[in-house]
């Protein structure tokens, strides 16, 4: 019997460990992306923007998403300066549409608005938006497993594919095997892949309606010596959300 | 007029005494924006001071009612009256006779209104808007030959428009298109404004096309009627079919709009509007527009008072027949913003400089700097005989 128990054990150990060698990076990418991309969600969030002289800038957010965030809907609550602003994000945040309220205008921005800083903080709207281009935009590689933030991790690089208008020539991301959870990402340069721009450090991970859900966010521009610091404040996954939610007639409201 | 004034300053603090609790669902809220602005003219300086209080009331009365309103108070001091004709040539100043002269002159008086109120009601299959409302239209940053209700300042296009009285409905035809049906009341019918428009995407692209009929009110102010005390009015009817578009082409953002207006007694003419701009990767943002009418002429010999007048008081867009507006602006730091822009007449070579800075002050407080350097020589639409000066704009939000 315990030659039993050890032979069995032997082979889960095997298995597990055969398991763990055949995840490649596209795998791995594939269940982030499975992961964070859920069917729709709603949130509401606080941003802190530190500026380089110290000074604090705070934004209170609604954002909805739809079909794993490729439909994303983000309004202002505060402060009043930019109160019932919102931006519709369309085909993974390809199509972007823009409602000011004092105007009622909608305005339509090209892609090129995605580089463009999302109310002057440190997450662009690139950032926020799109919820398949890990895997659209770049070719994943699994690199040595690490360490990370006392989490043991699969270290990913992410090459930018060539075509793509990503702005950014390359990640590497730190994935917390227990969940597939991305626990650290580095942001480098559109042109050099060795200079690192942003890092951005997902912390307080809960689970919420059985998923993991990091409720503090922090992106560090190490650019500009900035930072900026998003808190969920609450966050509800896989409700019921009309397509009519992401339309220009649902922004102007 | 000292009573009325009152009555909204009571009424105003009365409603910011409110607690939140007694408010319920009414969003209250504002700014107070500083402004003081400086021109050298012919060898003189000149100041003016505007004090400006928007109140903004909103309130969600239900999952498919809403209603927005806003007051504005404004004040200005200094030099109260300008007159136009310090800016015009001589050209066309020595046409004027002696005695009409004092008409010429534009008062900023003291005033308060309601700008916006509105009731918004959302049945499923269309949305009403009802009252006095923001009418926005076309896609041109400068210049929307489509808007017959607005004509946005050349040197700070993006400032918030009176609200217009309307009674509008937005019926969404699938995901992507909607169909407006807008009303703005006049006297009679006749008189009144009708607008119908279609929106729709097609790929990567929105297409509107707009048909508008509206009684334009030009002035002739060459004759000023004693009994109305004011130019003679040469009212008209206006019917306008126009396109409008915005997208990417090759990575740039792209727009553009064109509007042909049959006019029932002056000749027909034609707006167009070609744009596009991009941000680089540095983050620098750059915006170039063209814009074309032929209400405008080409020779800056041929500008008469009527048409300087027309410009001035809001009745036609432009002077001269072919513009182009350029924009630069980077993010200096992370609190401030700098830019210049230049808006040039390609009709008679002339040019305005626009250097800007935009500064976030605090979490609720912008400052705006803004300079107005014209170029051209006298005469043309952009000549530094204009006047060159700037202002300075802070706006604390509440």
């Amino acid at each position: 019997m315990p030659k039993k128990i050890m032979l069995g054990f032997s082979i889960f150990i095997l298995v597990s460990g055969l398991y763990s060698q055949e995840l490649t990076g596209e795998k791995i990418i594939q269940k982030v992306n499975d992961l964070i991309n859920v069917e729709t969600s709603y949130s509401k969030s606080k941003m802190t923007i530190t500026t380089t002289s110290g000074q604090k800038r705070t934004f209170i957010s609604e954002s909805w998403t739809k079909d794993k965030g490729e439909k994303s809907l983000i309004r202002y609550l505060k402060p009043v300066r930019v109160k019932d602003q919102a931006v519709l994000m369309l085909n993974n945040a390809d199509d972007i549409w823009m409602f000011f309220p004092r105007t009622q205008r909608v305005r339509k921005l090209a892609t090129h608005a995605k580089k463009q800083k999302m109310q002057g903080s440190d997450f662009s709207y690139e950032d926020m938006g799109g919820g398949g281009e890990f895997r659209e935009d770049f070719e994943a590689r699994r690199l040595e497993d690490e360490k990370k933030n006392d989490y043991d991790c699969y270290k990913v690089e992410l090459t930018r594919k060539p075509g793509s208008d990503i702005s950014y020539s390359r990640l590497l991301i730190w994935v917390i095997k227990e969940n597939f959870y991305p626990i650290v990402i580095e942001y480098f340069d559109e042109k050099d892949p060795t200079y690192l721009q942003k890092t951005l450090t997902q912390s307080d991970i809960e689970e919420i309606d059985g998923i993991p859900t990091a409720k503090k966010m922090v992106m560090q521009n190490l650019n500009d010596q900035t930072q900026t610091v998003m808190e969920v404040l609450e966050i509800e996954y896989d409700m019921e959300l009309d397509d009519r939610m992401f339309t220009e007639r649902n922004l102007k409201r | 007029m000292k009573k009325k004034a009152f009555f909204i300053c009571a009424a105003m603090l009365i409603l910011l005494s409110i607690t939140p609790e007694a408010r319920g669902d009414v969003d209250l809220f504002g700014y107070y924006e500083a402004q003081v602005m400086g021109a050298e003219v012919r060898g003189r300086f000149y100041q003016l001071f505007a004090n400006k209080l928007r109140i903004d009331l909103k309130a969600d009365l239900s999952s498919s009612v809403s209603f927005a309103a806003n007051f504005d108070y404004i004040t200005y001091h200094g030099k109260k009256q300008w007159n136009i004709l310090d800016f015009l040539s001589s050209e066309i100043t020595s046409k004027v006779p002696e005695a009409m002269r004092p008409l010429y002159v534009i008062p900023f008086s003291d005033r308060h209104f309601l700008d916006n109120a509105y009731l918004r009601l959302s049945f499923k299959p269309f949305d009403l808007t009802l009252g006095k409302q923001q009418v926005s239209l076309g896609t041109g940053y400068v210049w929307n030959p489509v808007d017959v209700f607005n004509i946005k300042d050349i040197l700070d296009p993006t400032y918030e428009q009176p609200g217009h009285n309307a009674v509008r409905a937005d019926v969404p035809i699938g995901l992507g298109s909607t169909l407006t049906a807008l009303y703005s009341p006049g006297d009679e019918w006749e008189n009144s404004a009708k607008l119908l428009q279609f929106k729709t995407r097609i790929s990567r692209f929105d297409f509107a096309v707009t048909g508008i009929e509206k009684t334009w009110v030009f002035h002739d102010y060459t004759v000023f009627d004693a009994a109305l005390m004011s130019f003679q009015e040469l009212p008209e009817r206006r019917r306008l079919l126009g396109a409008s578009t915005a997208g990417e082409l090759l990575g740039l953002g792209v727009w553009a709009e064109y509007a042909y207006n049959w006019m029932e007694t002056t000749d027909d003419f034609y707006e167009l509007v070609a744009g596009a701009d991009y941000t680089f990767d540095f983050q620098t943002y750059f915006l170039i527009e063209y814009f074309r009418s032929t209400l405008g002429k080409s020779d800056y010999r041929d500008y008469t008072l009527n048409d300087w007048m027309r410009s001035f008081a809001q009745e036609q867009k432009a002077v001269s027949r072919d513009q182009a507006y350029f924009l630069i602006q980077h993010p200096a730091t992370d609190l401030m913003t700098v830019g210049l822009s230049a808006v040039c007449s390609l009709s008679d070579h002339s040019l305005a400089l626009v250097p800007m800075v935009m500064y976030s002050f605090s979490q609720n407080v912008d400052i705006y700097a803004y300079l107005n350097w014209n170029t051209g020589k006298e005469g043309t639409y952009f000549a530094s005989t204009m006047g060159n000066g700037g202002f300075i704009r802070v706006r604390i939000y509440f």
